[in-house]
């Protein structure tokens, strides 16, 4: 059969190898509180979208929309350039 | 070319080892680099003496500030220049606030003030207060 229904490929499916069976049903968070605007300087706020390691987690895991992603991303390499998260964090040394 | 004004945003990193007068000349001066090219200063706001995630010119610490003011586009690189001319200034960033920004960013003096949980975010939800420590804490994650 050449269609595959897309609901079958979405977690839980034993094609995923990887830890993408965690479905997040709930919405981007940024879009309940309708942020227009994540701001660099707030590290506390974007340290809960970063690893122990210091790298940013996917938004399939954090259940942030696209729109969002992208600038979480912005204010986190932001706020790595100005020191206030690292780029590699102790965890890994 | 165009003589709109736009509305900037300038955090730079003063090295701590500098008496307070002497963070305030450094202040002073980036003030006057700004106001000689027709630009306006809106806010600028000490945010204070901050540990660095990793060591930037072999120092530990900085003394963050925050500059907000609207100045026609020349500006910015003639600010930069400066700050990277100036010693004593280990780090800078300098952003454009759009409209999404200036709504939804809270003002630079609330961040001064050191209030963890009464920033006037707009319709913040309600979070757990992690502590300071703790990196990379993420709510309802399997990340190892």
């Amino acid at each position: 059969m050449a269609f595959t229904p897309r609901t079958s490929q979405r977690g839980g499916s034993s094609q995923r190898a990887s830890s993408g069976q965690i479905r997040k049903k709930r919405t981007c968070r940024f879009c309940e509180s309708k942020d227009t605007y994540i701001d660099y300087k707030i590290e506390k706020r974007l340290q809960r979208f970063v690893s122990e390691q210091g790298r940013i987690i996917p938004k399939r895991i954090t259940g942030t929309c696209s729109k969002h992603q992208r600038l979480l991303v912005t204010a986190i390499k932001r706020a790595r350039h100005l020191a206030l998260l690292p780029y590699v964090s102790d965890a890994v040394k | 070319m165009h003589d709109t004004k736009k509305i900037y945003e300038s955090t730079f990193i003063v090295s701590a080892s500098l008496d307070d007068h002497q963070i305030d000349g450094v202040i002073e001066k980036v003030k006057d680099v700004i106001v000689k090219n027709n630009g306006e200063i809106r806010e600028m706001v000490k945010w204070g003496r901050k540990r660095f995630t990793y060591p930037i010119k072999k120092k530990n610490n900085g003394f963050y500030v925050i500059a907000e003011f609207s100045a026609p586009g020349d500006v910015v690189a003639k600010l930069e220049r400066h700050y990277f001319l100036d010693e004593n200034i280990l780090r800078y960033l300098t952003i454009m606030l759009d409209k999404k920004a200036l709504q939804g960013r809270p003002a630079p003096s609330l961040l001064a003030s050191e209030q963890p949980s009464t920033e006037a975010k707009p319709a913040e939800p309600v979070k757990p207060a992690s502590a300071e420590g703790t990196v990379g804490k993420v709510d309802n994650s399997g990340v190892a």
